[in-house]
């Protein structure tokens, strides 16, 4: 991205951004995890929608904890196999620097292999309660907010609800393949606001909730509305 | 110990009897008070109130917003016309029916024609269905081949008066599962939605119920670990409570002053209260042990408020075990209300200090999720659909003992902050997971995926 003057606000963006949003069905697999190591087992083969379910759905489903949730991984390891370490590293993982599920797989792979590597042992222990992996059947959905201004793209931002965020600003890397957001890569491309697309997707996602993360997007945008 | 509602060896139910307005509900020997304890003019429990109408999809627009709405407007415009058959067995108490009650007319305002009926069955049906119930929930229990007769009998009378066009028929818990047997002249979807807790059921029962269950076209549980090894796909619906019901709207602070008048419920003081069914698996008599080696530390009173669902038989046995274990203590209040005082278990649990919920087994706990959702701090078993709703430490705390279950009345009646924030935090994860509108939601997308040539495979993003 390079940088560019502010743009006076009657510019038009050269397409609108429609607001969309998702909805999702939990389906319960067959797969689940006793240890540490039927954990790794279960990470290496099960399907790509269970490792979405498991960290970004669940991200969504929580999206009102500031602190002490990242992804169902961690907390498993934490709660239910005392693994506060391993936790810690589970935790670390941001969904945000994976443009597909099989590297963000690849990841949790390699942080439980590690682990295991040097605890053998904590391979076979029995967790205090059993990992289900779930996955998520989804259905894209318009909204009615269609942003030809950015005026319209505030208020659009204000307004949709929080599975809307959650879809453009969390999920939607995995759909551009991007280190970026829709809402970014709309402000970069169609109006030329770069500062302000790279200011969006620097928000810390894992030290807020969903509401709070809206709340900076408004306040950022409307900055340059100024 | 006082006793409410006229549950002594000498004064019927409300249930079972009407009383006359003149005699006394409540225990008739006078209790010892403490001097702030007043106990208001008595009301009446003979004849339950007028039904409340059904809220409307707008109704719901200041709690989730209009955005969660307008999505599901959306979900339900290809379905319009779509029609679906909800089967259960009792149209009164207990959370399915409750559920039912709101849901049934949102879906039919999305214009999904929505028709709900109800089993019928003699107490023999019920007893032996009630006798499943416990088994499935890891009883020991002999299956008899009476036992099978009679619950094939009742499903097989009822196969037969009940008609099943709709585009989906749902049928809810073990009761009504043989009326699968009308699927094969059924032109829809068949949906198995399990309520209880079925991760470690009797084996003789699971295996007489398992072959009906496979027929179907796809099983729901409200928790992961309730599902079975099963050849259908298996969805994980948790459970909801409406926001606008009685049991959950916001009430004026003068009723919930009222009540506590009512029942002798002290405000100036702490209160602990665990609302359920006088049933062994809520372990009432956990919670009383609980609150007494609690209360060595803190002063608190204990609220137990429970009634008998429609298919309940057990309910006398446990409350007069309650009872005993209770004894004469003034801080323990044993309330048995009927199924409709709603606004009455609302204004108890907006008055509690912290609510418990120390199952033993549990489908879900509805009655965790409207104490979160009224943002109270809530203490619970970890059991069943519970660890659903209180993730430890973030939005309840859960025990897996009557220590543990002490400890944490303690805890959390010392440090009031915390406990403030569970109950924030309590809140939200209901708004976002366990309200009416996300639960049609769900329905609506099932319905979606059931009636498509095939279920969505993988995911958009592979």
């Amino acid at each position: 991205m390079t940088t560019t003057a502010q743009l006076p606000l009657s510019r038009t963006p050269v397409k609108p951004f429609y607001f969309n949003t998702s909805a999702h069905l939990l389906r319960i697999t067959t797969q689940k995890a006793n240890t540490l190591a039927e954990l790794l087992d279960a990470l290496r083969v099960c399907p790509d929608d269970s490792i979405f379910q498991h960290t970004f759905r669940t991200l969504q489903e929580l999206h009102f904890i500031r602190e002490g949730f990242s992804n169902d991984f961690a907390h498993w390891a934490l709660t239910a196999c005392n693994e506060p370490g391993l936790a810690e590293q589970l935790a670390s993982v941001d969904v945000r620097e994976f443009t597909s599920l099989g590297e963000l797989r690849e990841r949790f792979v390699q942080i439980v292999e590690k682990h295991l590597q040097l605890n053998p042992a904590d391979g076979q222990r029995m967790a205090e309660e059993t990992f289900y992996f779930c996955a998520a059947d989804i259905v894209v959905m318009p909204t009615k907010f269609v942003a030809e201004t950015l005026q319209d793209f505030a208020k659009g931002l204000r307004e949709v609800s929080v599975h809307s965020i959650h879809h453009h600003f969390i999920e939607a890397r995995l759909r551009i393949k991007l280190m970026s957001n829709d809402f970014s890569q709309w402000l970069y491309e169609d109006v030329g606001l770069t500062d302000v697309a790279r200011a969006l997707n620097r928000i810390d996602i894992y030290t807020v909730t969903l509401e709070d993360v809206r709340k900076q997007m408004l306040r950022i945008v409307e900055r340059s509305l100024a | 110990m006082k006793s409410q509602a006229a549950t002594n060896s000498q004064s019927p139910s409300p249930l079972s009897e009407a009383q006359p307005h003149d005699q006394p509900v409540l225990s008739a020997q006078p209790t010892p008070l403490r001097p702030e304890r007043r106990r208001a003019p008595r009301r009446t429990w003979e004849t339950p109130p007028a039904p409340v109408p059904a809220a409307h999809l707008d109704d719901y627009q200041t709690i989730v917003g209009t955005a969660e709405l307008d999505e599901l407007r959306f979900l339900a415009r290809e379905l319009k016309g779509k029609t679906v058959k909800m089967v259960n067995s009792t149209a009164v108490g207990g959370g399915v029916a409750e559920m039912l009650n709101r849901l049934v007319p949102l879906l039919g305002e999305l214009e999904v024609t929505t028709h709900w009926d109800v089993i019928t069955g003699g107490n023999d049906f019920f007893e032996v269905t009630k006798a499943f119930h416990n088994a499935l929930h890891g009883s020991e229990y002999q299956l008899t081949r009476s036992a099978q007769e009679i619950f094939l009998a009742y499903n097989e009378q009822n196969r037969q008066r009940m008609q099943f066009t709709e585009d989906m028929v749902v049928i809810h818990d073990p009761q009504p599962a043989a009326l699968i047997g009308s699927r094969k002249d059924s032109p829809g979807r068949w949906v198995w939605r399990c309520h209880i807790d079925l991760s470690n059921p009797n084996p003789q029962v699971w295996g007489f119920l398992r072959p009906f269950i496979e027929q179907f076209d796809a099983a729901i549980f409200s928790s992961q670990s309730f599902a079975r090894q099963l050849p259908i796909p298996q969805y994980l619906f948790y459970p909801c409570i409406d926001p606008l019901s009685e049991k959950n709207k916001e009430i004026d602070e003068s009723f919930v002053q009222k009540v506590c008048d009512e029942f002798g419920v002290d405000r100036t003081r702490p209160i602990v209260t665990q609302v359920s069914r006088f049933d062994r698996l809520k372990d009432p008599v956990g919670v009383v042990q609980a609150f007494k080696l609690a209360r060595k530390y803190v002063d608190c009173q204990l609220v137990l408020a429970g009634g008998g669902a429609s298919d309940d038989p057990e309910g006398a046995l446990v409350l007069k075990e309650v009872k005993e274990v209770a004894g004469d203590d003034p801080d323990i209040i044993i309330l048995d209300l009927p199924p409709w005082c709603a606004l009455e278990i609302n204004a108890l649990q907006r008055a509690s200090t912290i609510v418990v919920q120390k199952s033993i087994k549990e489908g879900f706990g509805l009655t965790v999720t409207e104490a979160l959702w009224k943002g109270k701090p809530t203490i619970a078993g970890a059991v069943g659909g519970i660890p659903n709703q209180i993730i430890h430490k973030l939005t309840g705390m859960l025990v897996h003992s009557v220590e543990g279950c002490a400890y944490q009345i303690r805890y959390l009646l010392t440090h009031p902050e915390f406990a403030a924030q569970l109950g924030r935090n309590g809140r939200e994860h209901v708004k976002e997971n366990f309200l009416m509108t996300t639960n049609v939601r769900r329905w609506l997308l099932l319905l979606r995926i059931l009636l498509r040539a095939g279920a969505p495979t993988g995911t958009p993003f592979s």
